[in-house]
């Protein structure tokens, strides 16, 4: 009932939100607010990006195999999550994005996130979660080629990566809990958080060390069997 | 009288962030204090048990007494721990912060209980029906999957290609059922999606089937929900519903913040209201039987 049927509201949808929403909600928070409202600015600026990415995706045309795909490798990254303490998500969105491309990266980052916690849990944490790994598909995809080529570089990028995921969650976590108060904890937060990170970080490589190869091959080979 | 999950799940999702936004986002000690109320009773009228609390008790202390350790601002000093200032405003602060991200965590709790991943499917379909499809194909996948890695990792016992006493081994026995259920999905998903195009989709406009219509029942609620949020917002953009806590507690009060306060009161209590009644009358009924 409230879909939004009219193709040219949605194409008006993609033009409003990046030009004039996000700007007026920055402004907003730094002119009428006046205080720090540091928390509610990243979260409203990251739902609005999340939209205008799915504004996008949906005018697009895409191929049912490719979109197929995406499927594939979300339910991939969500079962991968069952095993205890590893969390292979932000890997698999990490390989699809260098050997699928930008969008299918940022697909499988951001819609894993929403899947895996519909078992785990959802809250404030789900939007960041979308937007921090569809971040890491996304930039994969772009880095495509020399990701690809070598695999130093992309255990690189899977370190960088990690440390950037849990540094927004972390960061955005500090935020909200010392609104309205200095934030001069700030840098001890994520020092606090540094064992967490590390781990992370670690088994994001592992999981890239593992993973790249099957899958990367595999993904290869289903490419140009079919023409995707 | 239908039960409040069964209300359109765009209306419930909109109640849902009407509360909890307010209780992210404004620190204010009397709303936040509201949240806790509404969202635990939400959660014990649902679960009808007290069980499942206990480290929810334990981390809400913990948060709480982290902020007077660390923050030393504050007038009112307490007492002293290592030669820093122990203050009554912080220790305040703390259990006003830890009962915000406490609440919003029990609203979650209920959230997730409640949208179930056929409602959210239809929220997110709202916004997007292709996005929709992708993620109900892949809620789809994840117990198929599930079953295929059985499947896979029997057939590979059985061939005595297995051993679990070894951690690195059983690793590379995990991987390699990974990698056999990788190429199974993948051409699986491509027979799918030519099964798809053979079928015709995508030819046509894409029409979303749902089994949620939006009743009179829903628009009462949305109205309701929307009055109490309009009047909440008023209070907050009239500046009645400041609070601050350093270097001395002040609050600004008038009567919007007694009008602001008591809408957000009815909000939070709304399914808790609505559940109990709804017992009530469903007690009276049995019992003239």
């Amino acid at each position: 009932m409230l879909i939004i049927k009219n193709a040219k509201l949605r194409a008006v949808l993609g033009w409003v939100i990046p030009f004039i929403l996000i700007p007026g909600v920055i402004a907003a928070g730094i002119f009428i607010f006046k205080e720090k409202r540091y928390a509610f600015i990243t979260l409203a600026v990251t739902v609005l990006s999340l939209l205008l990415f799915i504004s996008g995706y949906e005018r697009k045309k895409t191929g049912n195999r490719r979109m197929i795909i995406v499927a594939v490798m979300t339910a991939m990254a969500v079962v991968g999550r069952f095993i205890p303490v590893f969390k292979p998500i932000a890997a698999i969105a990490l390989i699809t994005g260098a050997y699928m491309g930008s969008e299918c990266g940022f697909l499988v980052g951001a819609l894993s996130a929403v899947i895996s916690n519909m078992y785990f849990g959802q809250g404030p944490w789900t939007p960041f979660q979308m937007f921090a790994w569809g971040m890491v598909g996304f930039f994969a995809g772009l880095l495509s080629k020399p990701l690809c080529r070598s695999r130093i570089l992309m255990l690189l990028y899977a370190a960088v990566s990690g440390i950037f995921y849990s540094l927004t969650l972390d960061i955005w976590a500090v935020l909200w809990y010392h609104e309205g108060s200095a934030l001069k904890s700030y840098g001890a937060a994520i020092i606090a958080a540094l064992p967490h990170t590390l781990a992370y970080t670690l088994s994001n490589m592992l999981f890239v060390l593992l993973l790249a190869r099957p899958f990367g091959e595999k993904l290869q080979r289903v490419k140009i069997k079919y023409g995707i | 009288m239908k039960s409040f999950s069964e209300y359109n799940p765009i209306t419930v999702a909109l109640w849902y962030a009407a509360v909890i936004l307010p209780a992210m986002f404004i620190l204010h000690p009397a709303l936040t204090a509201l949240s806790i109320v509404g969202s635990v009773l939400l959660h014990t009228v649902r679960t009808k048990s007290l069980r499942g609390n206990l480290i929810y008790f334990i981390l809400f202390f913990a948060i709480a007494l982290l902020n007077p350790f660390f923050y030393h601002n504050g007038v009112t000093i307490l007492f002293f721990v290592n030669d820093n200032p122990i203050t009554l405003e912080a220790l305040l602060y703390g259990f006003t912060a830890s009962a915000m991200i406490i609440s919003v965590i029990y609203w979650f709790r209920s959230f997730s209980a409640m949208m179930t991943s056929d409602r959210l499917l239809y929220v997110f379909g709202s916004a997007s029906p292709k996005l929709a499809l992708i993620l109900s194909m892949a809620l789809r996948y994840v117990p198929l999957f599930s079953l295929q890695i059985k499947k896979v990792n029997d057939s590979q016992k059985a061939l005595g290609l297995y051993r679990e006493d070894n951690a690195i081994d059983a690793l590379r026995g995990r991987v390699r059922v990974f990698s056999i259920l990788v190429t199974w999905a993948l051409e699986n998903g491509v027979t799918t999606a030519d099964s798809m195009t053979a079928r015709g989709y995508g030819v046509g406009r894409r029409t979303y089937f749902s089994i949620y219509r939006f009743t009179r029942s829903d628009r009462i609620l949305l109205a309701v929900t929307l009055i109490l949020e309009g009047l909440l917002l008023a209070g907050a953009a009239l500046d009645a519903l400041k609070f601050s806590f350093y270097p001395a507690m002040t609050g600004t009060w008038s009567p919007m913040t007694a009008v602001s306060l008591a809408a957000y009161t009815a909000l939070a209590l709304l399914p808790t209201i609505h559940r109990v009644t709804e017992e009530f009358a469903w007690k009276r009924l049995l019992s003239r039987v």
